[in-house]
């Protein structure tokens, strides 16, 4: 009896905030936390579904010696990871056997909700929007809008700069010469709407710590 | 350019002040006719679509103190790079292979997804080079295996795939077509002599010996060959090399002389040029339409269906356009993009460069309007007080007609001067539905942009609780008054906007209103904004972040524009 009202004096959030300030739901499902680094302020939300545990298995020769634990999934600072969203390493099919390579997601990388993403290789100020399939091996370069509901197939490589649709996707625009710059006063100005839309203090593309500090 | 609700577009008046007579060089001087004030910018007109960006694609001219968008900006490409293995191609290569990637990009046909080197090889019997290889479309599973072409080697894709046909036959290069071409004539000039002397009737089977039509490349190869050839004998010989002048020939004459005559000279000189023949055959590029593969064609479709046939977008995609079955189509070579840096088209100043490199997506200039001109953004004022940590989500997607809604409309100043702003906008939204639109505080100051520590530090204290948001009876509705600002901060201010949504259904009485069109039910508010502040005379030629004090003269600047805020989406009740 006393252990569920001791549970509830002690409410705890639902975000586990690290050292280096990243912010992982409880809720979220992570396998293989070994293999995965965060950079820092990076927000895993809940639902999100981390593959850590498909990590290269090939022998990594190391020079010490030593048993290296392969990385599988990388993700660098201030990157958000919307609900519902999988990140699963990509991998290939080379003389009967699955490999899988590691991934890489850079810094002030959003990505909206529901999504699947097996890039090899996603670069900073990205932005994702919801629903988006990312097929394995797809390479993204820096500022670039995926549009919601995309369907990214695999191996493709999207240069910087581009807004990025459809499916299969293709390259529909170029993102403004603005892109990513909060600039123009865009501070917090009392959590009103600056940015893009009407009730977020951050842009796309822009820098996401402000994003990161307001998610509690 | 859909975004979602609410977004602000600005309008960029390039049209506008090009056709007015003597655009003002400042924006201090008064405006230059009564009637640009009169009228109000309608965000529905057609040619609105073209003038309204959302402000991070927009530019600014110091120098023109003017908006620039992407109309009024000269565009100048630094290089070219192919988006798929991002390596740059030099401009002569552009020049002389056009603007397609020539290494191993190749998009597919079916679905324009970027298509990947396979391998057919056979696990059971390795060959030696890993091949026969084959270009594959990994989302829609279309191969070349599908055309019949298969590759020996993994790279140099392009160079095999012209050589090759669908179906496998080696195409011929143009040499070997040049060569194929001189000596179908010769055959044929020695039977029309053989015609000529024997006077035999078999003429027409000459035609015949062809067997099949020729290809669209044989056909434009020898169109080209028959015009070079004609151009020949137009301008018998080139007057800049030594050995062919020819004195006696009037055409080189007259251009020898052109070179030391002035130009009214010249334009005597022109001659007519004389008509040229047309392709007479075959051989020369003239392809003469045979009802029997239209027959075929049906034929074909009746066979295999609609499915055979291609989308016009695929069509179009193709090298050659005409084609019209799936088993003719070829893999489509990425198309090149460019970095471009921008000029503006009045002064000529450089308003954005990005580095050359093309790894580099850093800017060496870069002027953005984001930097010099407000930025303006609404959010729907919420009817209970935030006293809850969990925001309420305002459904912009279902505005309710009828209803007054209050709405804050958020200025921020990205200057380093305090500005006075005035709001403008017409009382009802242009468009089939109404709207009453009523900004309470029209007039009001915005101060100054500081350092960005000063943000960073402020941000850290409590965000300004204003008292009169919670009324004494925790009624909101208290403080919003009309003539006074809702919230200031540091460099941003806010005001109430009060809308009422029109009716999406006219009264019973006009049955007969057509329809609503796509799009007619979103509110959009134009709003005109006008500044006016005091800035540094020589305040373009310092840097924007420094702050040294110089004590040069003050102007008074002013700066107009309209913008376009899209509020949500009406619906009824």
């Amino acid at each position: 009896m006393s252990r569920p009202s001791a549970r509830k004096a002690a409410p705890k959030g639902e975000y586990i905030e690290t050292d280096s300030g990243n912010k992982v739901s409880r809720r979220s499902a992570i396998t293989g936390t070994a293999n995965i680094t965060l950079g820092g302020r990076t927000v895993i939300m809940a639902d999100v579904h981390l593959r850590g545990d498909l990590h290269p298995t090939r022998a990594v020769p190391s020079s010490s010696g030593k048993e290296v634990t392969p990385t599988s999934i990388s993700i660098g600072r201030c990157t958000v990871i919307s609900t519902g969203s999988v990140i699963k390493p990509p991998s290939r099919i080379s003389r009967g056997q699955v490999h899988y390579y590691p991934m890489k997601i850079g810094d002030n990388v959003f990505v909206g909700p529901h999504c699947t993403i097996s890039a090899i290789s996603i670069a900073s100020h990205v932005h994702i929007g919801d629903h988006t399939t990312i097929h394995p091996f797809v390479i993204i370069k820096e500022n670039v809008k995926i549009l919601p509901n995309t369907v990214i197939p695999a191996n493709m490589v999207i240069p910087s700069g581009s807004v990025v649709g459809g499916r299969p996707a293709r390259v529909v625009g170029e993102v403004g010469e603005g892109w990513g710059v909060s600039g123009g006063g865009a501070g917090v100005g009392g959590g009103l709407g600056v940015g893009g839309g009407g009730e977020k203090s951050w842009v796309e593309g822009g820098d996401l710590r402000e994003l990161v500090r307001s998610i509690k | 350019m859909a975004q979602p609700f609410p977004y602000t577009y600005y309008s960029c008046d390039c049209y506008d002040s090009k056709v007015a007579p003597n655009p003002p060089k400042r924006a201090s001087q008064p405006p230059p006719a009564d009637d640009e004030d009169e009228r109000t910018f309608d965000p529905r007109n057609a040619r609105s679509n073209y003038s309204l960006y959302p402000l991070e694609h927009l530019l600014y001219c110091e120098d023109c103190q003017q908006i620039r968008c992407q109309r009024c900006v000269i565009e100048e490409t630094l290089n070219w790079f192919c988006p798929s293995c991002l390596f740059e191609v030099p401009s002569s290569v552009i020049k002389s292979d056009g603007n397609r990637c020539t290494r191993n990009c190749y998009n597919c046909p079916v679905c324009t997804s970027p298509m990947t080197v396979n391998t057919l090889e056979d696990p059971t019997d390795p060959s030696s080079s890993g091949g026969p290889w084959i270009l594959a479309c990994p989302y829609c599973q279309w191969s070349t295996v599908e055309i019949g072409i298969e590759f020996e080697k993994h790279t140099g894709i392009t160079s095999q795939l012209s050589r090759i046909a669908n179906g496998g036959k080696t195409i011929p290069t143009a040499k070997e077509r040049d060569k194929e071409r001189e000596r179908r004539k010769e055959i044929e000039m020695r039977k029309k002599d053989r015609d000529y002397f024997s006077g035999s009737e078999d003429s027409p089977s000459t035609d015949k010996d062809e067997g099949i039509t020729p290809s669209h490349d044989d056909l434009f190869s020898n169109l080209s060959a028959f015009y070079k050839s004609q151009m020949a004998s137009q301008t018998p010989s080139n007057p800049f090399s030594p050995h062919e002048i020819n004195f006696s020939s009037p055409s080189s004459f007259s251009r020898i002389m052109n070179l030391y005559s002035s130009t009214t000279h010249k334009k005597q000189k022109r001659e007519k040029p004389s008509p040229m023949r047309e392709a007479a055959s075959v051989h020369e590029g003239l392809n003469i339409h045979d009802p029997a593969t239209d027959a075929a064609a049906i034929e074909r479709i009746k066979r295999s269906g609609w499915s055979s046939t291609l989308s016009s977008s695929q069509k179009l995609a193709q090298p050659n356009p005409s084609i019209r079955f799936d088993s003719e189509l070829r893999p489509v070579a990425s198309l090149l993009q460019t970095k471009r840096g921008k000029r503006c088209r009045n002064c000529r100043h450089i308003l954005s460069k990005p580095e050359s490199k093309i790894t580099s997506t850093r800017y060496k200039i870069k002027l953005l309007a984001l930097n010099h001109i407000p930025r303006l953004s609404i959010r729907a004022l919420s009817p209970i007080p935030l006293t809850t940590t969990q925001p309420v989500l305002y459904d912009y997607d279902r505005l309710r007609s009828g209803i007054p809604t209050h709405f804050l409309l958020h200025l921020s100043n990205p200057l380093f001067d305090p500005i006075r702003v005035t709001l403008a906008t017409p009382s009802t939204t242009p468009g089939k539905i109404q709207s009453r639109v009523t900004i309470l505080c029209p007039q009001f100051d915005v101060g100054a942009n500081t350092d960005v520590w000063d943000d960073a530090l402020s941000s850290t204290l409590s965000p300004i609780k204003k008292p009169t948001s919670i009324g004494p009876d925790g009624n909101p509705q208290t403080s919003i008054e009309a003539g006074k600002i809702w919230d200031r901060g540091r460099n941003w201010t806010s005001v109430v906007l009060e809308v009422v949504p029109g009716f999406l259904i006219q009264p019973l009485g006009s049955k007969e209103e057509e329809e609503l069109e796509e799009d007619e039910d979103v509110l959009e508010i134009p709003i005109f904004v006008r500044l006016e502040f005091e800035a540094d005379v020589n305040a373009e030629e310092r840097g924007l972040g420094d702050s040294r004090g110089t004590e040069g003269k003050r102007e008074k600047r002013e700066e107009a524009f309209w913008t376009v805020v899209g509020v949500g989406r009406i619906v009824g009740n």
